[in-house]
């Protein structure tokens, strides 16, 4: 536990970078998912097709296969990215599969009668996506979307297996240097922790903000 | 238009799979296509036969040599030696794709010392692998997971405190790799300021830090990566032991080994302080094959293939602090 004493900093740095690619990896994977979702609920079919194709490629590849083609793979045909860029868009990529269906499931559980009747009074497509399915979505999505959360957190991890100086990484190195691994690993395990904790924290909060009052 | 569910058809999806499908097999088609694959020493049937014929030769203890030692005895009583190691380390220890046979110079040790203790000779039944890492080896010894780990795990004062050395059974140093057309790195001095990238197993990031403190340093799982890393430009250098590299740059054309070793890597048998009678008997039977040059027939069969001339100097016994 000296180890954890004396290093402390090198692990909250690792922590600044895990928590740098789970902001960046969450707010693109919504931003891009929810795009996917109106790809996907749009009555356009090669639109819904394009959709279908990107969501189940990205939400049946391991992540870290994905890290391994885009570090590795991509670079051979004359893109190279840096590490933690590669991590960032994969993070983002394959939790962007996930916010679709989840955004989708929420816009499905809007019952049709809604659209139907902002069809009737006259707003167009992109009005009613925008002012009557999606604001009553939302409220349906808040736990998918903490669950996407505290995924894209935890899987930040494997951003170590390419070289990211991320928090597993740094406990890595301290274990290399010191033979302390359970003791570096409990403590990023309970950064880890307080991470998803923070994630799940903000979505309960979320929720009942949402929440109806009756 | 509702921008309500839009109804599953059976051939749309399937339509959808089949493209899905489509585009996986061309992007893994194009990332296998664009370079061949590297070719790993060691993982050829090339010294295979020669190779057991080394393992078969090793000495057997007589049966009063195993009965005096708690820990020998135990061994002989399992029946195979339990080993902490890898799979997938070039030269040292790597699983013939061919037979399925460990074969390098740390499972040949380890292989060895089990003939030692146990006197058969079916190179494959001689030991039990647990794949072990920097993470996980002082704590697979402490619970008595394996007997010894052979893991070109270098002897240092750090993990002395947690687990018994015997040894060193192999004194290596850390070279450097650099791309076929860079000219700017000859020594580990050049390396400050620049991109390093080395294996994530291996003390080799401690020494780069030790003697090119501006070095950014990348820790990569696997020594193919590193390579991969250096010949995409995605970093300068590769520092990892000499002859893992030489290996590799005579597989691949389109790097290159500079300058000389710059540490004294001594690699330790690892073994758990719960068995102090290990580490005596490991180091009599380390002497063993020292004097009757077995350990010098290991060499020639696995690094020797890569790295010419003669098996270096034995080590010394107890040589360094830690072990």
């Amino acid at each position: 536990m000296d180890v954890i004493r004396h290093h402390y900093w090198d692990l909250l740095a690792g922590f600044g970078v895990s928590l740098e690619l789970t902001l960046l990896g969450f707010v693109g994977a919504v931003v891009l998912g929810t795009v996917l979702a109106v790809f996907r609920v749009v009555p356009v079919a090669p639109l819904r097709s394009v959709g279908t194709i990107i969501v189940e490629f990205f939400r049946n590849v391991p992540l870290l296969t994905l890290l391994i083609l885009v570090v590795f793979g991509l670079p051979d045909i004359g893109v190279t990215y840096s590490l933690f860029t590669s991590a960032a868009i994969c993070l983002a990529l394959s939790g962007a599969a996930f916010v679709c269906e989840a955004v989708r499931g929420g816009i499905n559980a809007v019952p049709v009668g809604q659209a139907e009747a902002a069809r009737a009074i006259g707003l167009s497509f992109t009005q009613c996506v925008r002012f009557v399915i999606l604001p009553q979505a939302f409220r349906t999505m808040v736990q998918p979307l903490t669950n996407v959360f505290i995924g894209v957190a935890l899987s930040s991890s494997l951003a170590a297996a390419v070289g990211v100086a991320e928090l597993t990484d740094r406990a890595h190195q301290l274990t290399l240097r010191y033979a302390d691994a359970v003791g570096c690993f409990l403590a990023s395990g309970v950064l880890y922790l307080t991470l998803a904790l923070a994630g799940a924290t903000g979505g309960g909060w979320l929720e009942r903000r949402l929440a109806i009052k009756r | 238009m509702y921008p309500s569910i839009c109804p599953h058809r059976s051939s749309r999806r399937a339509r959808a799979l089949i493209g899905v499908l489509g585009a996986v097999v061309a992007l893994l088609a194009a990332c296998s296509s664009s370079k061949s694959a590297p070719k790993l020493p060691g993982s050829s049937t090339r010294s295979s036969s020669a190779y057991d014929a080394v393992i078969d030769s090793a000495p057997v203890a007589s049966s009063s040599t195993v009965s005096a030692n708690a820990w020998a005895v135990q061994i002989k009583k399992q029946g195979d030696l339990r080993v902490g190691g890898t799979d997938a380390g070039p030269l040292f220890s790597i699983r013939d794709i061919n037979t399925g046979e460990l074969t390098g110079f740390d499972a040949g040790l380890s292989q060895m010392l089990s003939r030692y203790i146990t006197g058969k000779s079916d190179v494959k039944g001689l030991t039990t692998l647990t794949i072990t890492t920097v993470d996980t080896r002082e704590t697979l010894l402490q619970n008595n997971t394996v007997d010894a780990v052979f893991a070109t795990y270098t002897i240092t004062p750090a993990r002395a405190l947690k687990v018994n050395f015997a040894g060193p059974y192999y004194e290596s140093g850390d070279a450097i790799m650099v791309r076929k057309d860079n000219n700017s790195i000859n020594a580990v001095g050049d390396l400050n300021g620049k991109s390093v990238v080395t294996e994530a197993d291996s003390t080799a990031a401690l020494d780069i830090k030790r003697y090119a403190p501006q070095a950014k340093v990348t820790l990569f799982q696997t020594d193919a990566e590193c390579v991969a890393a250096v010949q995409q430009g995605r970093a300068d250098a590769y520092v990892l032991d000499q002859s893992i590299l030489v290996s590799d740059a005579s597989a691949n054309p389109a790097v290159k080994v500079v300058g000389h070793p710059f540490t004294q890597e001594p690699y330790g048998i690892g073994l758990a302080k719960s068995s102090p009678a290990a580490k005596e008997f490991v180091n009599a039977w380390l002497r063993t094959i020292f004097a009757d040059g077995e350990w010098a027939r290991l060499w020639k069969a696995t690094i020797g293939t890569v790295v010419p001339g003669n098996p270096p100097a034995v080590p010394s016994i107890g040589s360094v602090p830690g072990s």
